[in-house]
């Protein structure tokens, strides 16, 4: 015969080896639902964040270039307008009608309506001052601009815009001067240049934004409006590479730069990216924290349903298993039922033949002469004693057909209370003198059931004589019955030692036994009996000491029938 | 027929001849034989009262020789002694009628009970008030 435990995959595998198969499909689970959930969230977020803030790089970019561009354009108008009204001031005028005291005045006040124009000087060839208007007279007076920077660059160039400085007057300003075509005598006029600053203050960009105009060297033309006075060592490095409309960008700042005044000067706008991108780093923030919680809830549902599905999973594996394991135990049983019988049949003959010949031999001897045969009494005494030895044997022989036996027999209709009693009766005597009390705690609502009576009885004998030879002397047996889940319980308790681990796992096997003359037959014929009728029978040990056998039986269904 | 006729049927002659020996000695017309055609045979040549039947030979299966031992002699009472395990054959046997069944090894006394009580409960059979076998002595 086959054991199923070869043909069955995977019902060789104990729990411990289940368990960490379990422990590695969550681990898996996990890592599948990260990836496939979880990593796509952040991805997306990532890639949504980066595409906005380049977005946000670009726009600004271009904002800020046009905006450089158009106010470059507005300074580079003014100063061309200033340069051109002093053009045409020594175009229409003679130097000697401008040096006649008030004519430059007069052309002063309807020049200097808007306060643009501080002053107005007229310079001969050769540097003396031939006439001024302006609040700066007593300073100027007399003063010779030969050895002057700015004269000689005018004297060559025919036209000269400075960079700016404060000068005497410690307010912003730049110089224009424009000589006549023949270069013998030049108009030089101060212009304010805090109007470069209210140009330039509209079009800050950003709440960290800032705008200013520089030189060639580098230096701040107008008041930063962050309060900066020098271009950092990075900027000005940044700023110097490329003097055309340009935008560059530094990890923190992104500048925008257009050239004016002939590329003398540079216009700057200055957006501080981190300020402007605030807002949007906040967002992002709360974005992240509500992937974050996102990812945690998938990771917890997900979790959650896989526990559930595995607890599920291992659930049907157990029972499986424990399945497997019943069907492995009644086919070892029914192997060893096989044996038995067959042990049994080839002893059984024998015993028999052994048995006659004796008792041919001892009725033969009655025919002999007593008194020639001296030994006759012992011959008698060896017959008879190879004729109890026999019987000995036989009860052996007629237990182990019993136990190949318990899987047959025939039904009736019982009551199960009335079994137990009638049962209990045979052992009435052996429990007085044991001292063992019997209680019974019998349902009288238990419905009679078909089954096979004999059977049954043979297997309560074995359950209270177990019972009363772990008890020994003095105990107590309980005998319960009832009814739970539309199956007859019968529990049978002894105020014994209880059973050790190693009997608990074993106690159902053919041949397993503790008892000094035990054959340890009685319980795996219960067990096959028991099985045979549909039911189950379980040992354990009780709370407080001492062993249970439960027996169930199946009341509504047939018992199974006989498989041949 | 013959009604202290008994017929033994079983395969090994050691059980069979202490046997026949000491059923003759008791007075009954004994014959053993060992095998299932020879059984049939023996049958056809004389009545018997009372066949004890093995359920395994060599040649016939017991339950064969029992059913056509019933039908063409209904009032042979067969009992069936074998050393043999199952309990279904002893429930064909009987469903064939036979009137025991029994398990090898069998103590001599109780096989005389059961002979005896074949007889009796058989329509055939008085055969043990004609003998007298329960009070033959035994000597």
């Amino acid at each position: 015969m086959k054991l199923y435990s070869a043909t069955i995959p995977g019902a060789a595998l104990n729990i411990r080896s289940r368990e960490a198969y379990y422990a590695g499909q969550k681990q898996l689970f996990a890592v599948v639902v990260i990836l496939v959930a979880i990593v796509p969230l952040v991805f997306i977020s990532w890639t949504a964040a980066r595409f906005y803030q380049n977005s946000w790089l670009a726009k600004t970019s271009a904002e800020m270039q046009s905006l450089a561009e158009s106010r470059g354009e507005l300074i580079d108008l003014f100063l061309n307008n200033q340069e051109n009204l002093l053009a045409g001031l020594v175009e229409l005028y003679e130097p000697a009608w401008l040096a006649a005291p008030g004519n430059l005045e007069k052309l002063f006040a309807a020049m200097n309506r808007d306060g643009v124009i501080v002053d107005l000087g007229l310079i001969a060839g050769d540097g003396a001052h031939l006439g001024y208007t302006g609040p700066y007279a007593e300073h100027l007076k007399g003063k010779n601009y030969a050895t002057a920077k700015w004269f000689a660059e005018v004297m060559e160039n025919g036209r000269y815009v400075s960079d700016v400085f404060s000068g005497y007057r410690g307010v912003p300003h730049i110089i224009v001067a424009v000589t006549d075509p023949g270069r013998t005598w030049l108009l030089r006029a101060t212009i304010n240049s805090e109007l470069f600053n209210a140009l330039l203050a509209s079009a800050e960009v950003g709440p960290g934004g800032d705008a200013f105009i520089i030189n060639r060297n580098g230096e701040m033309q107008t008041p930063s409006r962050l309060g900066s006075t020098a271009l950092s060592a990075e900027e000005k490095s940044l700023l110097a590479t490329d003097r055309a409309l340009a935008v560059h960008q530094s990890p923190d700042y992104l500048y925008a730069a257009a050239a004016i005044k002939n590329s003398d000067w540079l216009l700057v706008l200055k957006t501080d990216i981190n300020s402007s991108l605030a807002d949007f780093y906040r967002a992002k923030k709360r974005d992240n924290l509500i992937i974050l919680a996102a990812a945690l809830l998938i990771l917890a549902v997900a979790t959650i349903l896989m526990r559930s599905m595995m607890n599920r999973v291992e659930g049907a594996d157990r029972q499986r298993m424990q399945l497997y394991d019943r069907i492995r135990h009644s086919e070892k049983m029914a192997l060893i039922g096989r044996m038995a019988a067959s042990v049994a049949h080839e002893i059984n003959n024998p015993l028999q033949i052994i048995g006659d010949q004796a008792g041919w031999l001892d009725e033969l001897l009655d025919e002999e002469k007593p008194e020639a045969l001296k030994n006759s009494a012992e011959y008698r005494t060896a017959f008879q004693k190879i004729r109890a030895q026999v019987k000995r044997a036989s009860t052996i022989t007629h237990r182990l057909l019993g136990f190949s036996r318990s899987t047959e027999g025939t039904k009736s209709r019982v009551g199960i209370n009335a079994l137990l009693e009638d049962t209990v009766s045979f052992l009435e005597k052996e429990a007085r003198n044991h001292r063992i009390a019997i209680r019974r705690n019998l349902d009288p609502a238990l419905p009679d059931i078909t089954t096979d009576s004999a059977q049954l009885q043979q297997v309560f004998l074995n359950i209270l004589n177990n019972a009363f030879d772990a008890i020994g002397k003095e105990g107590a047996v309980t005998i319960s019955t009832s009814l739970t889940r539309g199956q007859i319980r019968v529990e049978i308790a002894d105020s014994g030692p209880g059973l050790s681990p190693e009997a608990l796992g074993k106690i159902f096997e053919p041949f397993f036994t503790t008892k000094q003359a035990g054959t340890g037959i009685g319980l795996s014929i219960s067990y096959n009996i028991v099985e045979r009728l549909g039911g189950a029978i379980e040992a354990r040990n009780g709370k407080t000491g001492g062993g249970i056998f439960t027996v169930t039986l199946p009341v509504g269904d047939r018992p199974k029938e006989d498989t041949p | 027929m013959n009604l202290s006729a008994i017929l033994i049927v079983d395969d090994e002659p050691e059980f069979v001849s202490p046997l026949v020996r000491r059923l003759r000695k008791r007075g009954f017309d004994c014959q053993g034989v060992l095998d299932g055609v020879s059984a049939l045979a023996a049958l056809r040549e004389n009545s018997f009262a009372v066949v004890l039947l093995d359920m395994r030979l060599p040649d016939l299966d017991g339950v064969s020789v029992l059913r056509e031992i019933k039908k063409n002699w209904p009032a042979t009472e067969v009992l069936i002694l074998s050393g043999h395990a199952s309990i279904r054959d002893g429930e064909e046997g009987l469903r064939q009628g036979a009137s025991d069944y029994l398990i090898k090894p069998v103590e001599f006394e109780t096989l005389l009970e059961k002979i005896r009580a074949a007889n009796v409960g058989s329509p055939a059979g008085l055969l043990t008030q004609d003998n007298n076998i329960n009070v033959l002595p035994n000597t």
